[in-house]
């Protein structure tokens, strides 16, 4: 499994584990249950089949006990993951270290980081084109806008996936917990482009990015 | 009754026939055309480009210059600048002529194609932009405009002339000719860099007369 890079990384995949789980022991059960049935009272010599409206209780327990079984693991599947919906994409951090801005266009993404300032719309901002640099054990939030069409960022070590939408800035938020280089994509089809419109996130610890924003800000950034 | 099946080892000419319909043509005209399907829906059939995406005439640039510019968006020394918003749309596709021969070949596609002239669209001073192009342009883009390959300066006569002014001022702010490594690129942003937008209008109106 590729890393979890996030505060929030294992949080989703435990909600997609715990729906796996669930809905794998349900799917075993169930065919399970059929074949032993299709078994069980399969054709044999003397013995005429039986009608079934499916009212007897006998007979119905069957469907009711399992039906409510698994309403009870949908309410378990809706806690978690309402609770992981709200924490990643619901609420922003009231203490987030700094904003960043994420542009996408066909077929390219420009990251607009804060300078040595650490304030973003001011004349020391860093723009990059497919390279954002940020710093682990730091709260991000960003700000996502679109040029053209619809496209969707996406950090699969941080396990976050956002539309981005022409007319709108959409807010989100992240906090890296590990250094290193990593996959960003786009993952909403926008054009013949789209196959190609990757780009790469640079978590680096706090000398590696004072260093980035020094040598960025002279223009010697790689 | 006694059913008629194709029998297995008749059906194998038709599969070869099938895998040689999916191979790539070697490299050339044929597989040059073919690479050009992607080019097409912004630069259009003909080359003859769409101002309305700033996607500019290609057709008829020598195959040399085509090429140094296909590798120019590969290398990132075009097409990685936040301002240059088509450059940005290019490189993805320059990167995708991956393969050994895609992009000689599609140059080679390109220059072949029939050149075509745009019209004007800017109202520079042809007369104060003469002056300009004489002083410094006419040393690699020759005195007709129609460029040296030796000191790798294309023709610019058959550009849009937006798509020149354009460029002009992605050299002057770094988005192309930044990177060391790109010589020649290089020669040129220093050509541009205190040139002012209306001496880019102007210069480049002086270009239109040269048809």
């Amino acid at each position: 499994m590729i890393p979890q890079a996030s505060t929030y990384a294992a949080s989703i995949d435990n909600v997609i584990l715990l729906i796996a789980v669930l809905v794998g022991f349900w799917f075993i059960a169930a065919e399970g249950m059929f074949f032993w049935l299709i078994w069980r009272f399969r054709a044999k010599e003397g013995v005429k089949s039986e009608y079934l409206e499916g009212h007897e209780p006998h007979v119905k327990k069957w469907i009711t006990w399992p039906h409510s079984l698994v309403l009870v693991c949908d309410v378990f599947i809706i806690i978690g993951a309402v609770q992981v919906w709200y924490n990643v994409k619901q609420r922003l951090p009231d203490d987030a270290d700094a904003t960043i801005r994420i542009i996408g266009q066909q077929w390219a993404w420009t990251f607009q980081h804060p300078g040595a300032d650490n304030d973003l719309d001011t004349a020391d901002d860093i723009f990059t084109v497919d390279d954002l640099h940020v710093e682990v054990d730091r709260t991000y939030i960003f700000q996502l806008q679109s040029r053209d069409v619809l496209h969707s960022f996406s950090v699969p070590v941080f396990r976050i996936k956002q539309d981005a939408i022409p007319g709108r800035s959409i807010m989100g938020w992240f906090e890296p917990t590990q250094t290193g280089e990593y996959d960003v994509q786009c993952v909403e089809i926008c054009g013949i482009g789209h196959g190609v419109m990757a780009a790469r996130i640079h978590i680096e610890d706090a000398q590696q990015h004072a260093d980035w924003i020094r040598s960025a800000s002279t223009g010697t950034a790689q | 009754m006694a059913r008629h099946r194709t029998p297995s080892l008749a059906r194998l000419p038709l599969l070869a026939l099938l895998l040689v319909g999916c191979a790539t043509p070697p490299p050339g005209m044929e597989r040059g055309a073919e690479l050009f399907e992607t080019c097409q829906p912004c630069h259009g059939a003909n080359g003859e480009g769409t101002p309305d995406i700033q996607a500019p005439a290609i057709a008829g640039l020598p195959q040399w210059y085509i090429e140094a510019q296909l590798t120019s968006f590969q290398q990132g020394w075009r097409g990685k600048h936040a301002d240059d918003l088509p450059g940005l749309r290019m490189r993805p596709m320059a990167v995708t002529l991956n393969r050994e021969g895609d992009v000689p070949s599609v140059a080679q596609y390109v220059a072949a194609l029939a050149a075509i002239f745009p019209a004007s669209t800017l109202h520079g001073n042809a007369g104060a932009g003469a002056a300009q192009y004489e002083q410094v342009c006419v040393t690699c883009h020759g005195a007709d405009g129609r460029g040296n390959e030796l000191l790798r300066a294309p023709p610019i006569l058959q550009l849009h002339d937006w798509y020149l002014v354009q460029e002009l001022q992605n050299f002057r702010v770094g988005a192309r000719g930044a990177n060391p490594a790109d010589t020649w690129g290089v020669t040129m942003r220093a050509n541009t860099v205190v040139m002012s937008d209306q001496a880019m209008q102007d210069v480049i109106a002086y270009v239109q007369t040269l048809r």
